[in-house]
């Protein structure tokens, strides 16, 4: 039991740190809000280079085989910074590559990822955006040995960069055995497959995807037919403690521009900083983004550990939403009127937590499994002990 | 980073737990509420003796005053096992760890051992009638006497007077020195002459707040010092250098087991009710709004827990506290108030019923916890103050 970070987790952050401030500016960030593309390929070139693609794939291909802990501390600097980097998406679907895909889906893509010259993304949410197994329609027709995909997903990161893409689909209704969902791998340059740009808050590269008659081969298919939702699971699982660490990291950096504005900024005579009002802002701030960095480690930390850990992630998701997003408001009042001004940078920061709170999962939808996990299961509860096990 | 325990610290609290099952008699249990010498009869100190050949008392403290120069996060599985069943035994109490810092050889000889075995208990002599968060403003006297010193004055809030065997108290004793350079910490015994206990009823005590409540003492004391004389050697750390003697000791009673449980059991205690209780039918488990709070409190409880985690790493580490010690002091008691309010909410009127009602839940425990919880973010620095400190030790903010 120690849980602040190694010398070994420390150095690494401050080499991504180092890193990440010399080649990511706010001009940058700007300039990649109206870039096609969305990100600078040379910059994802270097970051394959650092190794960081490959953290935490295995050796066998071209990864490192570290613990996410490390890829969560990679991102946290990421969010600091704000990289516009499709990083999140591909280390989500790759690690779920990884855990469940063939050996062939193995080799044809994690070398490719870890050199940087494969970009993934992964498509769940629809219409009905929760991500529960009732929620996906998108239907996936037995045809010969393949399938025929019809139906839309929503708010699908990078797709227009990605050249694979996890997609969940409905194989069967669901039934006693299991919820009757697929997960396939799919090429996002194929017949029959058409994406829309949303525009975000955040300014990033989200779509709606919508298949017509797109048809798959039996190699797409990643898992076992109609068994696929304990994988996109564990897949949404990685990928909202991920999220998190970005959440952390960008809100911790915006906590850090409101104390340098706060001591001063001067007002009635002195640096507001010096105004009891604002240093409890400002301690409440911290308080928040401490919360959230140590309820996301331990989340990834059970992860690595091989315990379960869905409610440790939900726990971080649904306490990030909130203080995250209250930190960069709170940094927002601190800086009055300029905060509000586009050519201010703050607004970078603040524009992105808020649209990530929204993103795999709202606080109600975590809460409510946090709720289940507690209440729904006979035996007794206690903090810091694991729940009663279900079934 | 490593968020678990080895096998060997799974172990000591199973094997606390086993003990535990087999020597916390109802007899033990009644003695302690009994109140007579605090609660510390023939059966707690039979217990305590038991608990000491264990080796579980004082594990962090250095073996050659009793303790067993163990790790941190052990003496941490051990106080929160024992406070789990109400029974307040395994660290060294208030005032040890200041001792251990910067008293004499001699006076850690004779107080740590004795605190370790339960033997010599401190009151807390630091808040008086004029000074409370502002503590430097205190004006009880000790005035140099040869080799002695005679105090003059009152302290509130003494809790523990009333069976202490001695008190840890803060006295001017330069007046004309800047106001936190003229204060002195002594170590004075509570049966000079001279000292007066006089009890202080607290709003628990009619009807008695039940076992396990939130801040659920009946009684606390306001003690008054008339030309107490006590020898120079009672004095710890240098005269005239008693702040910084006791912002010591109180930065490490802020942090621990204790801190913790207070402001996260409620969590627990709400959960595992609703999940066997009802009320004629109705199940405030099934309700979304209450299934919504819960998940948010028990969320809130688990940064409660990382925060003791936190600061028992770094205690472990010998490192420093810039500031991790007040933010657990800030969002663990407030977290408390939190829950202990929602919980009101999610009972109804029956949160309202106090120990001695008929058709009360867990002996009118959540009502008197709504007259208990918010106490913790008041005393040992209310939590105002808390995030001054935060905002300036640890965000470098400047004084207003």
């Amino acid at each position: 039991m120690d849980i602040l970070p190694t010398e070994e987790e420390q150095m690494l952050k401050n080499v991504a740190r180092e890193f990440l401030e010399a080649e990511v500016s706010t001009a940058l960030v700007r300039e990649m809000e109206l870039d096609g593309l969305g990100y600078p390929p040379a910059l994802w070139k270097q970051m394959a280079d650092l190794g960081w693609l490959g953290m935490s794939l295995p050796e066998q291909y071209g990864g490192q085989g570290l613990p996410l802990v490390y890829l969560g501390l990679i991102i946290e600097e990421i969010g600091r910074v704000m990289a516009p980097v499709p990083l999140h998406s591909t280390m989500v679907a790759a690690l779920t590559i990884d855990s469940d895909g063939t050996d062939q889906q193995k080799q044809d893509i994690l070398p490719a990822v870890a050199d940087g010259k494969m970009v993934l993304t992964w498509a769940v949410h629809e219409r009905d955006a929760r991500l529960i197994p009732e929620a996906m329609n998108l239907e996936a027709k037995a045809d010969g040995d393949g399938w025929i995909l019809n139906g839309t997903k929503m708010f699908v990161d990078n797709f227009v960069v990605a050249q694979r893409c996890l997609v969940a689909c409905r194989t069967s209704p669901a039934s006693d055995a299991n919820q009757g969902i697929s997960l396939f791998l799919v090429d996002p340059n194929g017949t029959g497959v058409n994406q829309t740009a949303l525009v975000t808050l955040a300014k990033d590269k989200q779509s709606r995807v919508d298949f017509k008659d797109h048809r798959i081969e039996s190699a797409a298919l990643v898992g076992e037919i109609d068994q696929g939702w304990p994988i996109i699971e564990a897949m949404l699982d990685r990928g909202t403690a991920l999220l998190c660490c970005q959440m952390v990291g960008a809100a911790r950096k915006d906590s850090e521009m409101a104390i340098e504005y706060a001591k001063n900024r001067v007002a009635f005579g002195r640096p507001i900083g010096s105004f009891q009002s604002v240093q409890h802002m400002l301690a409440d701030m911290l308080l928040h983004v401490d919360g959230g960095e140590m309820l996301t480690f331990e989340a990834l930390w059970k992860m690595d550990q091989g315990l379960p850990a869905s409610v440790e992630v939900s726990q971080a998701k649904a306490f990030c939403n909130e203080k995250c997003e209250s930190v960069v408001r709170t940094s927002q009042v601190i800086h009055g009127g300029i905060g509000f001004m586009m050519e201010f940078d703050l607004h970078l920061w603040f524009r992105r937590v808020t649209a990530w709170t929204m993103r795999m999962g709202t606080t109600y939808d975590h809460r409510a499994k946090i709720a289940s996990a507690l209440l729904d299961v006979p035996g007794k509860v206690r903090l810091g002990m694991p729940l009663p096990a279900a079934g | 980073m490593d968020f678990g325990y080895t096998s060997d610290q799974q172990d000591l609290r199973q094997q606390i737990q086993a003990f535990m099952d087999e020597n916390v008699t109802q007899g033990l249990l009644d003695e302690m509420e009994g109140g007579e010498e605090g609660g510390r009869g023939p059966q707690y100190r039979e217990l305590v003796k038991k608990v000491a050949d264990k080796g579980w008392i004082g594990i962090s403290w250095p073996k050659e005053y009793g303790g067993q120069s163990g790790s941190r996060i052990d003496q941490y599985i051990v106080e929160e096992e024992f406070m789990r069943r109400g029974i307040a035994v395994g660290g060294a109490g208030s005032g040890a760890p200041a001792i251990l810092a910067a008293g004499t050889e001699e006076q850690k000889e004779f107080f740590i051992p004795g605190m370790i075995r339960g033997e010599i208990i401190f009151a807390l002599g630091f808040t008086e009638p004029q000074a409370g968060a502002d503590l430097a403003g205190l004006q009880c006297r000790a005035v140099r006497d040869g080799d002695d010193f005679v105090i003059n004055g009152q302290k509130m809030y003494t809790s523990a007077a009333h069976y202490a065997s001695h008190i840890y108290m803060m006295c001017r004793t330069d007046p004309d020195a800047p106001r936190h350079r003229g204060i002195s910490i002594f170590l004075v015994p509570m049966d000079t002459p001279g000292i007066t206990v006089r009890p202080l009823w607290t709003i628990q005590s009619d009807p008695p707040a039940p076992p396990g409540t939130t801040y659920g003492m009946v009684r606390t004391n306001e003690t008054f010092f008339e030309n107490v004389r006590i020898p120079a050697s009672s004095m710890l750390g240098e005269e005239n250098g008693g702040w910084y003697v006791g912002a010591m000791g109180l930065n490490l009673d802020r942090v621990g087991a204790s801190r913790y449980l207070i402001s996260v059991r409620r969590d627990e205690d709400i959960v595992n009710w609703v999940k066997e209780n009802d009320f004629n039918g109705y199940s405030p488990a099934d309700n979304p709004a209450v299934r919504d709070k819960l998940a948010e409190m028990w969320t809130e409880a688990q940064v409660c827990r990382l925060m003791t985690m936190r600061s028992m790493s770094l205690v472990n580490r010998d490192g420093n506290f810039t500031y991790e010690g007040s933010a657990e002091k800030v969002w663990a008691p407030e977290h408390g108030v939190k829950t202990t309010e929602a919980i009101s909410q999610m009972l109804g009127p029956y949160a309202q019923l106090l120990s001695n009602s008929e058709e009360n839940i867990e002996d009118g425990l959540f009502a008197h916890n709504l007259m208990g919880s918010f106490q913790s973010g008041i005393n040992h620095g209310s939590v105002q103050i808390m995030r001054d400190q935060m905002a300036r030790r640890g965000l470098g903010m400047p004084r207003g």
